[in-house]
């Protein structure tokens, strides 16, 4: 079979859309919020479907979710392995409750519960998609949360795209340098096996490389005030002061309450 | 080649409007240990830095100069605890009764491995993030202020790791200018970056100096940066200064630097061959002093100085790999795909070296990794050994053609390095895979360290070890990305003589490299890649003759070569040694001595 380059569902498009993902670059309309009202908004969305076991509101509730995620421009790899996990979980129960004797009437049981999960995963993929490290990193900062944890969120970022070149390298020199299998055995077992292998241990020069890289990177962040701030509030609240809400803020809160109101008012009046 | 002055008009060290100010760092009688160790670091170091100085501080391997300059910001002995006594001032300030926040103002710092000193995800948080830390309200103004004194304000935007390494080396020193330093400390620039890179990076420090009257300190093994930037210069040997002199003393007096494994840059170099009673700092001036030493060309052309005719054109060799109208590109986070190569056509035959060279981005590790079948061109077929690479899986091709990274650490995958050597022939059950690696493991001169973990050797050992890891998987075809950056000169120059050694072994070497050294020294042939086509395909005399292929693609010849063009010779020698056979010189070749 001739080998070709594939522009979806390569390696090189997992980077991409790793990449795409944590640093919102496609935009849409929670990426140009203020992300403490982001964040606040995901909250809202994410706490909602836990007060009720109507399946209509859950239903109405998962619809907001959906429509959030298209607003906030979710993209292909993160979606798809959201629905590959909702669907593949309710096949998977119906499957089960089959074998034991049930019918379609486990599905619709099942029901709440997955359409629960779904739309608090929803409001999940659209809030921190839209939200690039250092929104992130300043709105958990504005909500108290630790110093070190705020960081750590932003330069986890900033790492994430150097760690995932690095992995590739490394993966890279496994496949060349170990030898391919020679038999490749039923639905070829023996390769996925050695591939797996291949990058489980592929982790294990990383996290060496990484551990010594570091040294640099804490000594810098001495010479750079990091202790300092943590004993100094001028500098967080230097920080947060460029915060700013806007007018689209509100609007996209106020709304928002007023959404999960109306599911939980018509939800009930559904026939379901 | 940049319009500089000749260094002859260089001021003395501390120029004359800063006589009346006081020093900006005084070092008295200090000594340090590191815990731990059972040897001082630093020895009884007296030094005193003149405010507006630029110092260049060079040494061997384990002189310690890194130390040395981390006690002016208070990292020793404040970060680094250990015995310390004697005393160090920075701008009047005891660094003993101070912290190394405090310091930090005064000194900035620029780490070796920089890419390692960025934390912030853009790069105007990157160089924020000082202010902010240390509550500065004009942060933003500081912020710009910084990014514009170094050109990279178009930067601003920018995700980190989008950074080639020179911007990122611009954005590490942005950083520590957001804080106003009065002194700068630069720890090797050289040896992450390409050379055109570097001086790129010496260009700036020298307008921060010269404009900004910001005093820098630079740890530097390359002598020819000194000659050109620095206005004085420190020899460290032992944990101690063997003195401090302004560098045209300093340069003066290249025996000592030799002998402490500096070697002289090639005009100090030549224009010392020549008996010249001042040695010339850069080419223009080294020009002027060559210029009345040039032997006549009748007197050349003797037999000590055998002049290479035309060669016989030999019978083409066997191929070992072609491309045919390749092109490929790469998909941008925005979607949109970049072409990186474009309708590229080459030969590689056996029993040439080929050094890959031109700017970052113009398609050299492309072309390296079409090469191993990692990856398969959008058009266009590749074929190394006859095979076309759309035909078989990489893992497979791997018996033909090996490809050495970049980053020495991401080929060990294996706790020591003999593992690593013999996990290619274990795995394909070659016999005597063990003979195989114990003859590789002599060969690049490891055998000693054979049980070490890679990740703990020095960079050069690092190199030798990817190599041996090379050789190991005995392709027809090796390919080597930048096998000589990051490397002092002694350990370069081992690795270039390793490479020249390899050539019974492969069929056919390629060096994807910024090192125009390594290029003039090893090289049979250069293939400039320009914006994904060639730009040029000859031998290194014949493209380093050319200035307006060197000039477009942004390489710089080798010092000497450099001169030898300036002084018109024809055919032109690459390396001092070379050159030598075209001056009447007075006494022998000192390189020639090791």
């Amino acid at each position: 079979m001739a080998r070709t380059t594939h522009d979806v569902l390569s390696v090189e498009w997992v980077r991409l859309e790793l990449l795409r993902t944590a640093y919102s670059t496609r935009g849409g309309l929670f990426s140009r919020m203020d992300p403490r009202v982001v964040l606040a908004w995901y909250l809202l969305m994410a706490l909602a479907p836990w007060f009720t076991h109507s399946t209509g509101v859950l239903a109405l509730l998962f619809a907001l979710g959906a429509v959030s995620v298209a607003l906030a421009r979710v993209g292909p790899l993160v979606l798809g392995l959201f629905l590959i996990g909702l669907l593949g979980n309710v096949v998977g129960l119906f499957a089960a409750s089959f074998l034991f004797g049930g019918d379609l009437g486990t599905l619709v049981a099942l029901a709440e519960l997955n359409l629960k999960l779904g739309a608090v995963s929803m409001a999940s993929m659209a809030a921190f998609v839209s939200l690039d490290p250092e929104k992130l990193s300043d709105a958990l900062l504005w909500f108290r949360a630790p110093e070190l944890l705020a960081f750590g969120v932003s330069y986890g970022y900033r790492m994430l795209p150097i760690l995932v070149d690095e992995y590739v390298t490394v993966f890279e020199g496994q496949r060349l340098r170990h030898a391919p299998v020679e038999r490749p055995g039923l639905l070829g077992w023996r390769v996925i096996l050695q591939w797996c292998t291949l990058a489980v241990t592929a982790f294990y020069p990383i996290m060496l490389n990484t551990a010594k890289n570091v040294r640099t990177t804490v000594e810098a962040l001495e010479t750079r005030g990091f202790t300092y701030a943590a004993a100094n509030p001028v500098g967080r609240r230097l920080r947060l002061a460029s915060l700013r809400t806007a007018g689209l803020d509100w609007v996209v809160l106020v709304v928002s309450v007023v959404a999960v109101l109306a599911a939980y008012r018509l939800g009930a009046l559904l026939p379901l | 080649m940049t319009a500089l002055p000749p260094t002859l008009a260089v001021p003395a060290p501390a120029a004359p409007s800063a006589d009346a100010a006081p020093p900006a760092i005084v070092v008295k009688d200090l000594s340090f240990r590191y815990p731990g160790t059972d040897r001082d670091a630093l020895r009884n170091v007296d030094l005193t830095i003149e405010r507006g100085d630029f110092v260049a501080v060079v040494g061997g391997n384990g002189s310690a100069k890194t130390t040395l300059c981390k006690t002016f910001n208070g990292l020793v002995p404040h970060y680094w605890n250990g015995d310390f006594a004697g005393v160090v001032h920075v701008d009047g300030v005891d660094t003993w009764d101070s912290s190394v926040a405090e310091l930090s103002s005064r000194v900035g710092y620029v780490y070796q491995d920089f890419q390692n000193q960025l934390v912030r995800p853009t790069v105007r948080e990157e160089v924020a993030f000082g202010p902010l830390n240390f509550g500065h309200a004009d942060h933003r103004e500081r912020t710009e202020e910084a990014l514009a004194a170094l050109g990279i304000a178009h930067l601003a935007d920018r995700f980190v790791w989008q950074l080639s390494g020179g911007q990122a080396h611009l954005v590490a020193l942005a950083a520590v200018l957001a804080l106003r330093p009065e002194v700068i400390v630069v720890d090797e620039p050289v040896a992450e970056l390409d050379p055109a890179r570097a001086r790129e990076i010496y260009l700036r420090l020298r307008e921060l100096n010269t404009r900004h009257g910001i005093t820098v300190v630079t740890i530097e093994h390359h002598a020819e940066f000194v000659a050109d930037f620095a206005r004085s210069v420190v020899l460290m040997a032992d944990g101690a200064p063997v003195w401090h002199l302004p560098v045209q003393e300093a340069m003066d007096r290249h025996g000592d630097l030799r002998a402490h494994g500096i070697p002289a840059p090639d005009a100090v170099a030549l224009t010392a061959a020549v008996g010249a009673e001042r040695v010339a700092l850069d080419v223009p001036s080294a020009v002027t002093v060559l210029r009345e030493h040039l032997r006549p060309a009748a007197e050349r052309s003797g037999p000590s100085a055998p002049v290479p005719g035309p060669a016989p054109e030999p019978a083409p060799a066997e191929v070992v790999a072609s491309l045919r109208g390749v092109s490929h590109g790469y998909r941008g986070v925005d979607g949109s795909l970049s072409t990186v190569l474009d309708d590229l056509s080459l030969e590689l035959r056996a029993g040439e070296r080929v050094a890959l060279v031109g700017t970052n981005g113009a398609g050299k590790s492309t072309l390296m990794r079409l090469l191993t079948g990692l990856i398969v061109p959008r058009a266009g077929t590749v074929a190394v050994d006859g095979i076309d690479t759309r035909t078989r899986s990489a893992s497979l091709l791997a018996d033909h053609v090996s490809y050495l990274d970049q980053h020495p650490q991401r080929m060990f995958l294996k706790d020591t390095v003999r593992e690593d050597v013999a996990l290619f022939p274990r795995g394909r059950k070659v016999p005597d895979a063990e003979a195989i690696v114990d003859r590789i493991l002599t060969e690049v001169g490891l055998t000693e360290l054979a049980g070490r973990d890679g990740r703990t050797l020095s960079g050069g050992q690092q190199r030798r070890s990817t190599l041996g890891i090379g050789l190991a998987m005995r392709p027809r075809l090796l390919l080597l990305d930048e096998p000589t950056s990051s490397l002092d000169i002694r350990s370069r120059d081992d690795v270039t003589a390793m490479l020249a050694a390899l050539a019974e072994t492969v069929r056919c070497a390629v060096v994807a490299t910024h090192d125009m050294d390594l290029v003039a020294a090893w090289a049979t042939r250069v293939i400039v890649l320009d914006q994904g086509r060639v730009l040029a395909d000859a031998a290194p005399q014949a493209l380093f003759a050319r200035r307006e292929i060197t000039g477009r693609a942004r390489l710089t010849p080798p010092q000497a070569a450099r001169i030898a063009l300036e002084l018109g010779l024809d055919p032109l020698p690459l390396t001092a040694t070379a050159l030598r056979e075209h001056l009447r010189t007075v006494g022998p070749d000192p390189t020639q001595e090791h």
